[in-house]
């Protein structure tokens, strides 16, 4: 569906975008996820055909967004971040417009009207004057503009971005709701937002792509899991029995009282099975007549994983 | 996948919305209704000075040349315009808009169409007045329709022009005020600068200025936009140098607007 190339974006000697490649499948909902003036909107910018690349190549659907950019924009439902609505239209005129703009023309086009209305929930507005609707229903609106002529393609930039909890909630479950019929670029620095709604993530800081994956490919690119523990034995025999079920791992021991708090990081890559890891270790311990308190296998969260990928520093590979 | 929509639906579809967008702000009101005051008074004290007879000729002259026309031509252009690029590049709709499956001309032409459109509409009081008073008992004479028809072709000429103009300034800022006020030194440097300039080089008047063959001259002669209208659209005259002159200028000023648009894919 989206199949970008080495894509370069210099404004002035600003180089907003460097090099970035990237795929998007068919139906899949991709969060496009990066601090603020990462180059996530340039990035759009350039996919919906409203600035061209400096260099590297953008493909939609096939088709490249410069040579063919009115096919691109005919199959591209786009919600900027900023929704500027004319403010001397009402609503639904202004869907009627952009319908028309989009190609739709008579009995298809207050059909279509009506049924985006319907879809993004904002049928009770559609006397109000665009200048008149609360940020929460502009984003409605915006979104309702995107799904104007089923586009295969839905680029969101920042949708939840400046909304109170509830508006986030329900642009959250309507986008969700979207999931079945079309491929979807979602992009934001909400993290709990792209948790919840995105199949697959790409990261992007600096311009860069530091990171592209599922949340646990991601997880498991930084670091790992995490196996936390406590026992009530010495620590050299902690570390003696972990040595035979993780060989070459050093954990952090801390004996108190007779217990042990352990922490053993998994390491990337190593194909161990966190769960079987710790029934193993827990029957272990049980048939040395050593109980567990407590075990439990911790995984970074979005944000440890954003965090730590948007540092500063490089980060390996 | 939905197609490409075809091209007149499109400048269709932008033009109308342009054309309600004007219609709907009050400044288009206010405007209007100024210069039909003003146009009111000017064409009662025009009856009442040729109500011992004249010559229709002269009358369709002064009716054409006066005082609110001038400011109608000079003035409007830039009110009408100013809004139109500046205010979508400032709100960022500019970006939906392009975003849109429409060329960057198509959406310059179609606000320049509906601006020219509404500028003519000015003039649709002034033509009701002409039948008005052409019956029996009124200015008791028959007016030159072909003058007159001259006359409001130069106008609209003019105006076209002057359209062009205001959308480009428009295209070069997000300031609305600044759109305007440019636009508007640029119609009174186009109807002040040539004249004097005429009458810095030759020292000649603008009649002589016609059978001079110097280069800099004849090209300084036409952008006479003064003249051009004064001595001959308003007399009836229409010359296709003239015609050209302003279809040229008009599709230079409109080519500038898209160039001006496109130029954010070349920051």
């Amino acid at each position: 569906m989206i199949e970008v190339r080495g894509l370069t974006k210099d404004y002035g000697s600003f180089r907003a975008v460097d090099d970035l490649s990237f795929q998007v499948k068919d139906g899949e909902v991709v969060g496009f996820l990066g601090p603020n003036g990462a180059g996530k909107t340039t990035t759009i910018r350039v996919l919906t055909g409203f600035h061209p690349a400096s260099s590297g190549t953008v493909r939609i659907n096939g088709y490249d967004v410069v040579q063919d950019s009115l096919l691109v924009r005919s199959t591209l439902g786009y919600l900027p971040e900023q929704i500027p609505l004319y403010g001397d239209l009402r609503v639904q005129e202004y869907l009627s417009y952009r319908a028309g703009l989009k190609g739709l023309g008579g009995k298809e086009r207050r059909r279509e009207v009506e049924a985006v209305m319907e879809a993004a929930g904002v049928t009770e507005m559609r006397r109000r004057l665009c200048s008149q609707v609360s940020r929460g229903y502009r984003q409605r609106v915006g979104l309702a503009d995107a799904l104007l002529g089923s586009p295969k393609l839905l680029v969101l930039d920042e949708p939840t971005s400046g909304l109170d909890p509830n508006q986030r909630r329900k642009v959250r479950d309507l986008v969700r709701s979207l999931k079945e019929q079309h491929t979807i670029l979602f992009s934001s620095h909400i993290l709990s937002d792209v948790e919840d709604v995105c199949d697959r993530i790409l990261l992007i800081h600096r311009g860069k792509l530091r990171a592209a994956g599922t949340l646990d490919e991601l997880n498991l690119e930084l670091g790992g899991e995490e196996l936390r523990f406590r026992v009530e034995a010495q620590s050299q025999e902690v570390a003696a029995l972990m040595q035979e079920l993780l060989p070459g791992v050093e954990g952090s021991l801390d004996e108190e009282k007779g217990w042990t708090r352990a922490s053993y990081r998994i390491p990337p890559h190593a194909s161990v099975d966190s769960e079987a890891l710790s029934l193993t270790l827990g029957k272990a311990f049980f048939q040395k007549g050593r109980p567990l308190s407590e075990l439990w296998i911790h995984r970074p969260s979005l944000e440890e994983t954003f965090f730590a990928l948007t540092q500063d520093r490089e980060v390996a590979p | 996948m939905s197609s490409v929509p075809k091209i007149h639906h499109r400048l269709g579809i932008l033009f109308k919305r342009e054309l309600f967008g004007l219609l709907v702000s009050p400044i288009t009101y206010l405007v209007f209704t100024l210069f039909f005051f003003f146009r009111a008074f000017e064409v009662q004290t025009l009856i009442e000075s040729f109500a011992g007879g004249g010559s229709p000729s002269r009358f369709a002259y002064y009716f054409l040349a006066s005082p609110s026309t001038q400011f109608a031509v000079v003035v409007i252009p830039p009110i009408l315009t100013m809004r139109l690029l500046a205010e979508e590049k400032r709100s960022g709709s500019l970006e939906l808009l392009m975003t849109a499956p429409v060329r960057d001309w198509e959406v310059v032409v179609a606000k320049w169409g509906a601006t020219w459109l509404l500028f003519a509409l000015l003039w649709v009081p002034s033509f009701l007045q002409i039948l008005v008073l052409m019956r029996p008992g009124y200015l008791g004479a028959s007016l030159p329709m072909g003058q007159l028809f001259a006359g409001y072709l130069g106008l609209f000429l003019v105006g076209s022009l002057l359209l062009a103009v205001g959308l480009f300034t428009s295209s070069l800022t997000e300031n609305v005020l600044l759109a305007s006020l440019t636009s508007l030194l640029a119609g009174l440097g186009l109807l002040v600068v040539p004249p004097m300039l005429a009458e810095k080089l030759g020292g000649s008047s603008f009649s002589q200025l016609s059978v001079d063959s110097s280069i800099g001259q004849t090209l300084l002669a036409q952008f006479q936009v003064v003249r051009h209208l004064g001595s001959w659209f308003f007399r009836g005259l229409i010359d296709t140098g003239q015609l050209v002159f302003y279809a040229s200028t008009t599709a230079l000023f409109l080519f500038l607007t898209v160039r001006s648009l496109e130029s954010r894919k070349w920051r």
